[in-house]
């Protein structure tokens, strides 16, 4: 539900990906297009030339020349600079402390994706719409008191989806035991995606 | 730092040559909003509404969901969902206003349409200060919006500086004077216009190559990685000749050799028109090059 001017979130939802954990299968990568979009399956995003899905998998190369790989998704900001630039109020917060789109008010404009620090947005190529996490189906999943299908694809156990706000959730319990960071941190956007960097 | 894990901008969101016109025709109407409060020529008039109407075109042609715009417009207006935090919410305020100024300047510009009795009044507010003032507010307003709408744009580190703005300000003036200049040429402004749009193009000119050099050395020096990436891209990169030939040279230095030429000879006609082309495609290149140099910050270093 939509979170109205002055109103807190009851929950904040966020994702952990332990990337102590993964093997880089794609698992998650996949399920997240097959749940969510899967008239996308089989076509590339042309801009990161991969699979159009709400996860991107970023490779790299460490200062040692080893390879390196991320996996990176929408942060569900607490200060979303995508929320601040949509002009018809269609990005928002919800209840839950996620941010999705109300697609009424959403003209494809694409300044959202212009505006996410994390480039996590992709336009789809039918309905025009500036695709990121969470797809509607995972929202429907969630509603259902399900995890999400990135989470529940994992054979690693390195994905896991909760309620910050919940000290017993896995998340939390997660997050107090191992280190784990965010992604650009300076940049001000209160983001919600850590990243736990040792093997649980 | 692998450059090749970064995504370009204009792949993802496309944010490239029709944004690039868009923002072209918008500074050329803006600016020349401004130059109307001082020169009441119908040819400004209809290049101002033209310029407009063309550039809203460019920026619809992007929208991918444009056929929802109506229902956007329903729902928000009834759920009162506007962003005031949002360029875009206020470009689309200040461009709807400056547009329908627009119109009313140019009825009151077409002897014909005067012969309408309810549309004399557009007459009346063209001989207006108050009037014309609001209307070369709204037209540095939309000139300005089209650089914030760059710099609040958090995604892409290159545009996120307030210079953008002033350099859009300043070289959407310079397309201004070379329009003025081109209308000379064509004979729709006089002698005294065309003698003081030269030296004021002269001196914009030399105004908009330190903008330009020093957005791109605060990028490289001081900007965040991706703001570094970016500019080294329009400095040294694929798109240096953009950037030195098209901005800087076609742009800048050809109408400043053709200006000092004309004023130790005299104005000579087809130099003027080479002049006041390249100053308009300098400008065009010049926001081309910004928008398509800006990447994102990268996540993996
Ligand atoms: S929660 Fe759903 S939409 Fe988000 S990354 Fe996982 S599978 Fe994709
Ligand atoms: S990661 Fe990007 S799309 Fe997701 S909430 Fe933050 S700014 Fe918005
Ligand atoms: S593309 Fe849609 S959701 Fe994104 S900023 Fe534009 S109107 Fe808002």
């Amino acid at each position: 539900m939509r979170l109205r001017r002055g109103q807190e979130p009851t929950r904040r939802l966020a994702h952990v990906w332990n990337e102590a954990n993964c093997t880089a299968c794609g698992a998650c990568i996949i399920a997240c297009t097959a749940t969510n979009a899967p008239e996308m399956m089989h076509r590339k995003e042309k801009g990161w030339d991969s699979l159009a899905s709400n996860i991107r998998r970023i490779e790299s190369q460490n200062a040692q020349g080893q390879p390196t790989m991320m996996l990176n998704q929408c942060q569900h900001c607490e200060d979303a600079p995508c929320v601040h630039t949509c002009p018809f109020g269609a990005v928002h917060y919800t209840t839950d402390g996620l941010v999705d789109i109300d697609e009424r008010l959403c003209i494809g404009c694409s300044y959202c994706v212009a505006a996410c620090p994390y480039n996590v947005r992709w336009m789809h190529p039918e309905t025009g719409l500036p695709n990121k996490c969470m797809g509607s189906a995972c929202l429907e999943l969630v509603a259902a008191n399900q995890q999400p299908a990135c989470v529940q694809a994992c054979p690693a156990n390195a994905r896991d989806f909760g309620d910050l706000n919940d000290p017993s959730s896995s998340v939390s319990q997660t997050l107090r035991r191992l280190p784990n960071r965010v992604l650009l941190e300076t940049a001000g956007t209160k983001p919600k995606y850590f990243i736990v960097e040792s093997s649980s | 730092m692998n450059v090749a894990d970064l995504t370009l901008q204009a792949d993802v969101a496309h944010w490239s040559w029709t944004i690039a016109i868009f923002l072209w025709f918008v500074g050329i109407a803006g600016m020349g909003s401004v130059a109307y409060y001082f020169s009441r020529k119908a040819p400004l008039a209809i290049t101002i509404l033209v310029s407009l109407i063309v550039g809203l075109l460019f920026v619809v042609s992007h929208l991918t969901r444009w056929w929802n715009l109506p229902v956007t417009i329903f729902y928000a207006v009834l759920e009162l969902s506007f962003n005031f935090q949002s360029w875009m919410f206020w470009g689309f305020a200040i461009l709807s206003v400056h547009l329908v100024l627009s119109a009313v300047v140019v009825v009151a510009n077409i002897p014909y349409l005067q012969r309408f009795w309810f549309l004399r009044w557009a007459a009346v507010l063209n001989k207006s200060n108050l009037f014309l003032g609001l209307f070369a507010f709204a037209g540095f307003g939309s000139t300005v919006y089209s650089g914030f709408l760059l710099s609040t744009a958090a995604g892409v580190p290159l545009w996120n500086t307030a210079l953008i703005p002033v350099l859009w300000v300043i070289s959407a003036s310079v397309a201004t004077v070379a329009l003025i200049e081109l209308f000379y040429v064509l004979g729709w402004t006089d002698e005294r216009e065309a003698a003081f749009g030269l030296r004021l193009g002269m001196g914009l000119d030399v105004m908009k190559l330190l903008a330009v050099l020093a957005f791109i050395h605060i990028s490289l020096t001081v900007g965040t990685m991706g703001a570094q990436i970016g500019a080294a891209r329009m400095f040294s990169g694929d798109l240096a000749l953009m950037t030195w030939i098209g901005v800087i040279g076609i742009g800048i230095f050809v109408p400043l050799a053709i200006g000092g030429l004309s004023l130790l000879i005299g104005k000579k006609k087809p130099l003027l028109i080479v002049s006041s082309v390249a100053a308009l495609a300098g400008v065009l290149f010049l926001r081309a090059v910004v928008l398509l140099a800006g990447v994102w910050e990268p996540l993996v270093i």
